[in-house]
């Protein structure tokens, strides 16, 4: 099923009564609400004035729900996952651990491969074709030795928008905005289904970088980036002002976990997907299948 | 963006499962067992609509179903317990009036909510 995002920008005090979630507001006209804590999957803590009981927390993470926390700009700054996200933990982690270099890199390629292929059926869809894309997702190596995922980078992030000198960086200029708040959303999406598959999301299959916390959420949600794309390239097409982030936007991007994807010849909510990749996954680490399910656009 | 992406949460699709029920009162026990029947009804997420008619928004068939047989499982010995599931396109059709006056029917719940 697919669970509920809950986002809060305004002051609130959360904690729990019969099992629920309990939300109650500081100004005294506005009535209490309660939400069934088990048909959450992603709550989005922005505003600074919200008081969260203990008790609330730890019914949470029991039910692996993804708490996310903005810092003062409003920004996703942490998250916070259960440590038992699955009953067969320690097992599942150790198949993780010991997965064979040969079967990473193989892992990596397949990912590669599904995310040039998604890049390139949403260019194809908005009318840009590009032969270039097609020849380089059906040619991926191995570890994707060539490089292909940054050749294909280069052509896709030239021609999605329509706008000049259009680079993807951190801090460049938007909708650059709009995707950073996008692949967070994202990340924790992917990262609760890592989690509650039973791996660790910090030990990647390729991003080994030791500053970041993320690295296989990070691998795991390459093929699923288009999605973002997409949803920020209607939202440039269609809105007059994207450069702020106001609550009208980020309230189209935390739809996101609930946009439909084509995986395994079905439609299905991106974040049951999610799952479905995590535990394909598994059982590529722990030698049952050697492919993982990755959606495919289009 | 438009509906067509987001085709899986429909109003067909959704569901509310309502809960009816008259359960005998008369001695301290029979009592004490309502009580625990209401409990569990709103530890599992149902809300009281009326004061022996509980309400809760399934987002799918299948979560409807988890909903329906645990309230089976937690069934009172005495007692009559309707259970009944309809789409969230027939719950929003329900007139409900306070006296004369008309009420707007519960909104189901979204996907998402912000705060």
């Amino acid at each position: 099923m697919i669970k509920r995002t809950l986002f809060f920008g305004n002051p609130a005090y959360l904690s729990t009564k019969n099992e629920q979630l309990h939300i109650s507001f500081p100004e005294a006209d506005k009535v209490d609400r309660t939400v069934p804590i088990e048909d959450l999957g992603m709550i989005v803590l922005e505003n600074q004035q919200i008081t969260i009981t203990n008790g609330l927390l730890a019914k949470l993470t029991d039910r692996k729900v993804a708490i996310v926390s903005c810092n003062a700009q409003h920004l996703p700054e942490g998250l916070l996952l259960p440590m038992q996200g699955h009953t067969e933990q320690t097992e599942r982690v150790r198949y993780q651990l010991e997965a064979s270099q040969p079967l990473k890199k193989n892992l990596w390629q397949q990912t590669v491969t599904a995310k040039i292929k998604n890049q390139h059926a949403l260019l194809q869809e908005k009318g840009k074709e590009s032969k270039r894309m097609e020849y380089l997702y059906k040619n991926v190596n191995s570890g994707d030795s060539g490089n292909h995922e940054a050749q294909a980078a280069a052509i896709y992030w030239q021609e999605l928008f329509d706008i000049p000198d259009f680079n993807r960086a951190q801090a460049g200029i938007p909708p650059n905005n709009l995707l950073n708040y996008g692949y967070a959303i994202l990340r924790a999406v992917i990262a609760r289904a890592l989690v509650s598959s039973g791996m660790l999301p910090g030990v990647g299959i390729w991003h080994r970088n030791k500053y970041n916390a993320y690295c296989l959420a990070d691998d795991i949600m390459e093929p699923y980036r288009p999605y973002v794309d997409l949803m920020v390239s209607h939202i440039v097409e269609t809105q007059d002002d994207y450069s702020e982030l106001s609550t009208e936007l980020k309230k189209e991007l935390l739809s996101i976990p609930a946009l439909d994807v084509k995986i395994d010849g079905q439609k299905s909510p991106l974040m049951v997907a999610a799952s479905r990749t995590t535990s394909s996954l598994f059982e590529c680490f722990a030698g049952i299948s050697r492919k993982i399910i990755y959606p495919e656009y289009g | 963006m438009d509906e067509k992406y987001f085709s899986r949460l429909n109003q067909y699709r959704s569901l509310w499962v309502l809960v009816f029920f008259d359960l005998p009162t008369e001695t301290r026990k029979d009592r004490k067992i309502a009580t625990s029947f209401r409990k569990k009804l709103l530890d599992d997420g149902f809300a009281m609509f009326q004061f022996s008619i509980y309400m809760r928004f399934c987002a799918s068939r299948e979560n409807a179903e988890v909903h329906i047989k645990r309230t089976k499982k937690n069934l009172p010995p005495k007692g009559k317990v309707g259970i009944m599931a309809i789409t969230d396109k027939q719950f929003g059709m329900m007139e409900i009036f306070y006296g004369t006056k008309k009420q707007e029917t519960e909104p189901p719940s979204q996907q998402l909510e912000l705060f």
